[in-house]
């Protein structure tokens, strides 16, 4: 990564400062819950209400909502896990939803959340939501609405150093200008030049989030696939790591299964894993990205009080 | 050129959403240009409208119009907003990709060119998720905008990958514009084609050009600026514009005759205009088809 310089204010309307949590829907909460604890993530706190899990490593926070109306063809019970939402770090949330709806984003109808707490949020693409979190210093939002699960460490530790690196996104044929804009004009991401990637897998456009910490992947369809169903969403999750080949051996200890074949295969620059659950797969990017701090260092602090 | 690349508009023919449909198909089009009533207005509901369209086999063009948006402010943009949400709404439902917006005709609307811009890349964006494209057309009565010089200018400004311009020929041929400018649109940013001629030379005033716009419109061929309106599709042609083009004839005539007859005079007019241009770069594959 360059250094860069300037005034952060500028390019970065929003004060954008990371990823809070990242979401997935899913009728197989049990199934997805064992894979995410494959890759590293421990259950930290259950809804209060809900079916909803929130699971950790490190700084990141991803969210399993269970409920059948949480995406649509969700209730199904054979149903494919879906990446549902992102949270943006914002600095106030208020301001950033206000900004995004002038500019022309539509507000979110009302659906079945993972949280109860108020979340401003956005369409995104396809079904899925963007929102904007930024009580993520000194106050976790989990706190609201989740309780502790007990025994659980509520801040454990990442695997090889993981955090999030990005989303990658599908987009349909010739679409990438129009997502290109979606983001630059809502929340400041700019185009990386043509020929800079990241990881194993090097096609598509990447966006740089507007506070240089995360990065969203468009990918269109391949040429001469016409036949093949390509709907606009969100595919996977990237995972950044300072050591591919250390994570993929402390991932695959743990039982996740990398794909190595020829055009693909674990290398120092990144490793794909397999496809699991009908659907869903991590890739891994080499990345010496420092981990956001943790959501509630105050808290975890508390919790060591006798 | 050939009868694939033309469709027509609705708004073209009397009667019911189905009658005009398979009059459309009768003369051999495969596509159609949609106004927003033909959904709020059918008897049976939009979703019975919906389900005509997609029984016809007809690809959509697109959906017509929203009007009046740009440059307005407080409560009017609030509410224009919304119509062109549900608009973008209705293009979805009804497989359109792209929605032709129509340059504003409001007296409450700002002159500033920054507000337009501002207006329609606002739209633009809106209109992202959903894929579809806005076509900003300078309607020859446009307050601000009534060149299609003037549209493209906003376009070009707002830099917004899904807005382009709409052009057409009523009101290019009626404001009298000259085609030379045109050369300098970039033709990826030509979203759409609407042809149509009328039957005298001039429309001096904005109120000639509103009569003769909404009342005696004529097919290409019909008219009398044939050469005009040839050199203009000779000119998007040898530009590059690989896109749609529709016949949009708001004519008091043609509304009292069978659809037949009239969608017999669009076939006509499709082989008067392929007899003079000779569409010389078929593309692989269009974007948003």
């Amino acid at each position: 990564m360059t250094i860069r310089e300037g005034n952060p204010e500028s390019s970065n309307p929003l004060g954008i400062d990371g990823i809070e949590f990242v979401e997935f829907a899913t009728s197989q909460p049990q199934a997805l819950g064992n894979l995410l604890q494959m890759m590293g993530f421990v259950p930290v706190a259950r809804h209060r209400s809900r079916e909803v899990t929130l699971y950790r490593q490190g700084g990141m926070n991803l969210i399993v909502n269970a409920h059948p109306n949480a995406l649509p063809g969700m209730a199904s019970p054979d149903a494919v896990p879906a990446l549902s939402a992102m949270a943006l770090r914002v600095r106030d949330s208020a301001y950033a939803w206000q900004h995004a709806i002038d500019m022309g984003a539509w507000e979110q109808t009302p659906r079945v959340s993972a949280m109860e707490l108020n979340i401003p949020g956005i369409h995104g693409v396809g079904d899925t939501l963007i929102y904007f979190v930024d009580r993520y210093r000194d106050f976790s939002i989990y706190d609201v609405d989740f309780v502790p699960i007990p025994g659980a460490e509520r801040h454990p530790p990442a695997l090889a150093g993981l955090h999030y690196f990005g989303l990658v996104q599908s987009v349909s044929a010739d679409r990438s200008d129009d997502w290109i804009d979606f983001y630059r004009r809502l929340f400041g991401f700019s185009v990386l030049p043509e020929g800079q990637y990241f990881g194993v897998l090097p096609k598509g456009t990447l966006l740089e989030s507007p506070c240089h910490s995360f990065y969203l992947q468009l990918i269109e369809p391949p040429p001469g696939a016409d036949d093949i169903v390509w709907e606009e969403s969100l595919v996977r999750i990237g995972l950044g790591t300072p050591d591919v080949l250390a994570a993929v051996r402390a991932l695959q200890s743990r039982g996740v299964a990398f794909i190595d074949h020829k055009s693909v295969q674990p290398t120092d620059k990144g490793a794909l894993t397999q496809v699991y659950l009908g659907g869903v797969t991590f890739e891994l990017v080499v990345s010496h990205l420092q981990p956001p701090t943790l959501a509630a260092p105050a808290g975890a602090a508390r919790e060591q009080r006798p | 050129m050939n009868i694939d690349d033309f469709g027509v508009d609705t708004i073209t023919f009397a009667g019911s959403l189905e009658a005009k449909l398979a009059a459309m198909r009768g003369a051999g089009f495969t596509q159609v240009m949609l106004s927003a009533r033909d959904l709020a207005g059918h008897p049976e509901g939009p979703a019975a409208a919906i389900a005509a369209v997609k029984a016809s086999g007809l690809r959509v063009t697109g959906l017509q119009v929203l009007r009046d948006f740009e440059g307005l402010s407080g409560h009017l943009h609030a509410y224009k907003v919304d119509m062109a949400k549900a608009m973008l709404d209705m293009c979805r439902a009804s497989g359109s990709k792209l929605l032709l917006v129509c340059s504003s005709t409001s007296a409450h609307a700002s002159g500033e060119l920054d507000d337009r811009v501002r207006d329609l890349q606002k739209l633009a964006t809106l209109a992202i998720p959903y894929g579809i494209r806005i076509a900003y057309e300078a309607l020859s009565w446009g307050k601000f905008v009534n060149q299609y010089t003037q549209a493209w200018e906003v376009v070009d400004r707002a830099d917004v990958a899904n807005l382009g311009l709409a052009v057409d020929s009523f009101h290019i041929l009626a404001t009298g514009s000259a085609l030379d400018e045109l050369e300098f649109v970039s033709p990826d940013k030509i979203f759409f084609v609407q042809l149509s001629d009328f039957m005298w030379r001039d429309t001096p005033s904005p109120q000639d050009r509103i009569d003769t716009a909404r009342h005696f419109r004529v097919f290409p061929g019909e008219g009398v600026h044939s050469e005009k309106l040839v050199e203009l599709v000779r000119l998007l042609d040898h530009m590059g514009y690989a896109g749609d083009y529709s016949f949009e004839v708001f004519n008091d005539d043609y509304v009292q005759l069978p659809q037949a007859a009239v969608a017999e005079r669009a076939r006509r007019s499709v082989r008067w205009l392929s007899q003079r241009v000779s569409r010389h770069s078929l593309p692989l594959k269009r974007r948003g088809h």
